[in-house]
């Protein structure tokens, strides 16, 4: 993996753990404050076809309370083995020590040269980690800025209003679905729930190998799984009845993402063996490493991504976007009879980090029945939810085909008459067909009320949160459907251009759609933008990278693009 | 010890006349208020109707996408059932009813159900056609489950659409049995005679189309089961007690038999007796053919028979008669249950009597079934008790 990233990750590991141990974060409590990191790249005047990188990591809100400076630089040093860029530590007193008040910002810096295409590699592992570091601290906001020869680019990273769950583990977990899964799972014809709903499994020990060289731990490593099906199986549709693909997530101590790269990835020989973690022969399912990686910007890369093979050849691009993904989350703790250190969380990270393949490899049974367990409960709600679907279908065909034999069937001119006039049918076949959509429109639509209480903040007129989903329901209108089908779907972040000239960081909301965990309605926030500023720059290069820069705005313009197959050097 | 020749004499029937006469009399005070008639019979096309406006409704209301449900009555409630001692049991004027859903997980299928048996019934209607609930079922029993969903939805339907079920060309399969001075003439024009003699007749399926009833007898028996039933037949008792008529419903009575003394009654109001088995389910029994049942209550009027008395097996003729305490059985806690469950009826408190021989059954924590009469003698029964009991009025 490129420095820059390597650097930035486990700055950030390391300045989140000695965040939440030095507030003394109990288990439920949220880390809550805001992280800015920037990128500033020139062309380098002493390497040709490089940029000279200036990345700064500052905190809005000190968080470095405490930190010695000392030790953190070793320490994270001792990480980036052949890192030769020089960290600075500075504050707005220029001074950060132990017994400070805490109230004055932090900010490190370092200095290094990259390739260009190194460093949008850098970006996206950046953006990914982030990403994946607010499914779960989500009342942590970063803002990414990167610059590049007078191009900015910044994005804000941040889910305070998004639905979240409290797993009994005391993680946190952003549950909307739209970031986990593709929108074009969503298919606009029908209603879905946004939200994921994961079952929890029994934490297991893990085991460490002797030969692994280390720490002493005076604890346990403990590993808990988390497993959903996104969309949620408590959606009525045929389509949505079989596992088109998997993504497994994993995180290690206070919640922080173990794996930073498709290096680490592919280096954890683990994540090769696609029955490690399931046997899938269990649940009749052939399952093939995901290639796939063209995915939309807004998602959590998974950290090992499956596909299931259809039995039909050419249906896998199909079978992909339809069915449900299985989410698999494994977060890895460690648990000890004393109060836990920074040091310990720091050494445990570096631990897995260093070990992962050989500590999975030795605790592999444990932890493939822990995951079983809890496949077998997401399994059976999902046979439950289509059983139960099954029934409804046959009910509405019984409730429908009862209705027509009595139409067709009468005698009475008057009656068939105003039946037919009343769905705007020309004639009883057509009476049919509507009365069956109608039915399966009503139906969906109610029972997807059931599902989530995402419907309740739906209703602009209503804002009594004590107001039951039954009331709500029961106000409903096609209008009021309509609404629903439109705010289901995720809109895409737009992107403005500012004022020529302004190179300034500008942080912008990123509201992801404002869905609150409670039951009370809020104000929904305006869309994420992303902002280009593309006017060109007083301090452009010169003319011979005019090519380059060119290249370089059309890449920075959407960082997702850049996900393509083979692109993990 | 009374013993009736072959086709009792005028005077053994003096107190039954007597018994008679006071019926009549009472009906004939009048005064009370009509009995409320939640059903009544309606012609082919007013049923057609109906099921038509409920299809309609159903329509209009997805038209305006809203998910349609049905009303249903809660006739198995006890806050909507009053009781009045000229009719039993029955369905109060307003009621609470309870919503079957097309949109919700729980009742889409029942909603689709009740469909499914309104459109089976606007077809039999149409086609002038019948169908018993077991044919009904068996039409599709992997869709219906059990017998008795079937049977609950065609009650809610009768109630909803305030047809009795024979309206809506439904029939209850009959299992009662019919024997004695009886004579009437089917639907179909059979003439049927259920004088006694090695079999009985059964009870026909079309209450309703019976026509030209012709009886002289004194009294009807109802006899709670088939074997108390079968004993009398074989002892010739409807000879021995002659004009009379015998009914068993062969346990709880199925909706033919109580309508067929139901008509009776209103015909010739002639007293009727229950010969029942000295135990709570006897009791029970007894009741339904007298004041009616809660699941049946919208239709009190057409079935229940407050005129019926208990003729025994009473609990204080187990002690009057030394019957053997071996021949008794312990109440089991079920029983126990039941038995307080009738004194908590509301049209207990208007039977004293009933009471009286109820607590005693309580208190002894024993009861027994008629045939412990054969402890005394193998046709005690046919032979002394009943004719005793009839002639010195022996009833409650």
């Amino acid at each position: 993996m490129e420095r820059t990233a390597l650097a930035v990750c486990e700055i950030l590991r390391y300045l989140i753990i000695h965040w939440r141990c030095e507030t003394e974060t109990s288990n439920g409590a949220l880390l809550e404050g805001q992280l800015v990191i920037s990128i500033e790249a020139l062309n380098s005047k002493h390497q040709p076809n490089a940029l000279h990188c200036v990345t700064t990591i500052a905190s809005v809100r000190s968080i470095c309370g405490g930190l010695v400076l000392k030790k953190f630089l070793k320490e994270i040093q001792s990480i980036l083995r052949g890192f030769s860029a020089k960290l600075i530590c500075t504050s707005e007193e220029n001074s950060c020590f132990p017994g400070t008040s805490g109230v004055t910002p932090f900010q490190i810096t370092f200095e290094i040269n990259e390739k260009p295409r190194g460093l949008m590699i850098d970006c996206l592992v950046i953006k990914q980690f982030l990403h994946k570091i607010i499914i779960v601290h989500h009342k942590i906001r970063f803002t990414l800025s990167v610059k590049v020869n007078g191009f900015l680019s910044t994005e804000i990273f941040g889910m305070e209003n998004e639905p979240t769950l409290n797993l009994s583990n005391g993680i946190t977990i952003v549950v909307n679905c739209q970031h986990y899964v593709s929108r074009l799972k969503f298919s606009t014809a029908e209603s879905h729930c946004s939200r994921i709903h994961p079952v929890l499994g029994h934490p297991v020990t893990l085991l460490i190998p002797e030969d692994v060289a280390g720490m002493d731990l005076l604890g346990n490593l403990i590993m808990t799984p988390a497993a959903a099906l996104c969309p949620s199986p408590k959606v009525f549709s045929s389509q949505l009845s079989r596992i088109s693909s998997v993504s497994i997530f994993l995180y290690g101590p206070s919640g922080l993402p173990l794996i930073l790269s498709n290096e680490d990835q592919l280096s954890t020989t683990v994540f090769k063996d696609t029955f490690y973690f399931i046997d899938w022969k269990k649940y009749h399912l052939c399952v093939v490493p995901n290639l796939d990686l063209n995915l939309d910007k807004d998602l959590v890369l998974p950290d090992v991504s499956y596909q299931v093979e259809s039995s039909e050849r050419g249906q896998s691009q199909i079978m992909h976007l339809q069915g449900q993904t299985l989410l698999l989350f494994l977060f890895v703790d460690f648990h000890s009879g004393f109060p836990v250190q920074q040091m310990e969380i720091w050494g445990v990270h570096t631990l897995l980090t260093a070990h992962l393949s050989a500590i999975l490899t030795e605790s592999h049974t444990v932890i493939q029945d822990s995951i079983h367990f809890t496949l077998d409960q997401i399994l059976e709600e999902r046979d439950q939810a289509a059983k139960a679907h099954q029934k409804l279908q046959a009910s509405l065909s019984v409730a429908v085909s009862s209705i027509m034999s009595v139409v067709t069937g009468s005698t009475s001119g008057s009656f068939r008459k105003t039946c037919l006039q009343a769905l705007q049918a020309a004639d009883t076949q057509e009476f049919g067909t509507k009365l069956h959509k109608i039915f399966c429109d009503i139906t969906q639509h109610r029972f997807l009320h059931h599902c989530s209480s995402n419907m309740k903040q739906l209703i602009p007129e209503k804002n009594n949160s004590a107001q039951s989903t039954e009331d709500a329901h029961e106000s409903g209108s096609p209008e009021l459907l309509a609404e629903i089908s439109r705010q289901a779907q995720r809109k895409r972040p737009k992107s403005d251009s500012f004022c020529h000239g302004q190179e300034e960081t500008l942080a912008f909301m990123t509201s992801h759609r404002a869905e609150p965990h409670d039951a009370s309605l809020t104000p929904r926030e305006e869309e994420a933008r992303t902002v280009h500023d593309r006017a060109p720059a007083p301090e452009r290069a010169s003319s011979g990278s005019g090519l380059e820069d060119a290249l370089w705005l059309q890449e920075v313009s959407n960082l997702s693009e850049w996900l393509s197959p083979g692109s993990g050097s | 010890m009374a013993f009736a020749p072959m086709g009792a004499k005028a005077s053994f029937f003096e107190v039954l006349d007597r018994h008679r006469a006071s019926l009549l009399a009472a009906l004939s005070r009048g005064g009370q208020e009509p009995p409320v008639q939640r059903t009544r019979t309606a012609s082919s096309s007013e049923v057609l109707a109906s099921i038509e406006n409920i299809i309609q409704d159903i329509v209009t209301s997805l038209a305006r996408n809203e998910a349609p449900a049905f009303i249903i009555d809660n006739r198995s409630s006890w806050e909507n059932i009053k009781f009045e001692d000229t009719v039993g049991l029955q369905m109060v004027s307003h009621c609470t009813t309870r919503k079957i859903k097309s949109d919700s997980p729980k009742s889409v299928q029942k909603f689709a159900l009740i469909l499914k048996i309104l459109s089976m019934i606007y077809k039999l209607v149409q086609s002038n056609t019948y169908a018993t609930k077991r044919d009904i079922y068996y039409t599709d029993s992997q869709l219906f489950g059990n017998q008795t969903v079937v049977d609950n939805i065609i009650d809610d339907i009768s109630c909803m659409l305030k047809v009795p079920r024979r309206s809506l060309h439904i029939l209850s399969t009959s299992k009662g049995l019919i024997a004695g001075d009886l004579r009437y003439t089917e639907e179909d024009g059979t003439r049927v005679n259920c004088t006694c003699g090695a079999s009985a007749i059964a009870v026909p399926s079309n209450i309703q189309g019976i026509q030209n009833l012709i009886t002289d007898a004194k009294f009807l028996l109802i006899v709670e089961k088939d074997a108390t039933f079968q004993r009398l037949l074989d002892d010739s008792f409807c000879d021995k007690m002659s004009p009379c008529i015998m009914v068993t419903g062969k346990g709880i009575p199925d909706l033919n038999t109580r309508l067929l003394v139901k008509k009776l009654w209103d015909l010739f109001h002639i007293p009727v007796f229950t010969l029942v088995d000295a135990d709570p389910h006897g009791i029970e029994i007894m009741c339904i053919y007298k004041y009616g049942s809660m699941s049946m209550s919208f239709e009190a009027h057409n079935l229940t028979v407050p005129a019926v008395r208990w003729l025994g097996l009473l609990p204080s003729d187990i002690k009057r008669l030394n019957i053997p305490k071996d021949s008794l059985i312990p109440l089991t806690r079920r029983d126990q249950m039941k038995l307080d469950s009738i004194l908590k009826r509301p049209y207990v408190t208007c039977q004293p009597f009933w009471r009286k021989e109820m607590e005693m059954m309580a208190d002894s924590r024993m009861k027994a079934e008629i045939q412990a009469l054969t402890t005394l003698s193998s046709d005690y029964l046919s032979r002394v008790y009943l004719p005793n009991k009839l002639k010195f009025g022996g009833w409650i």
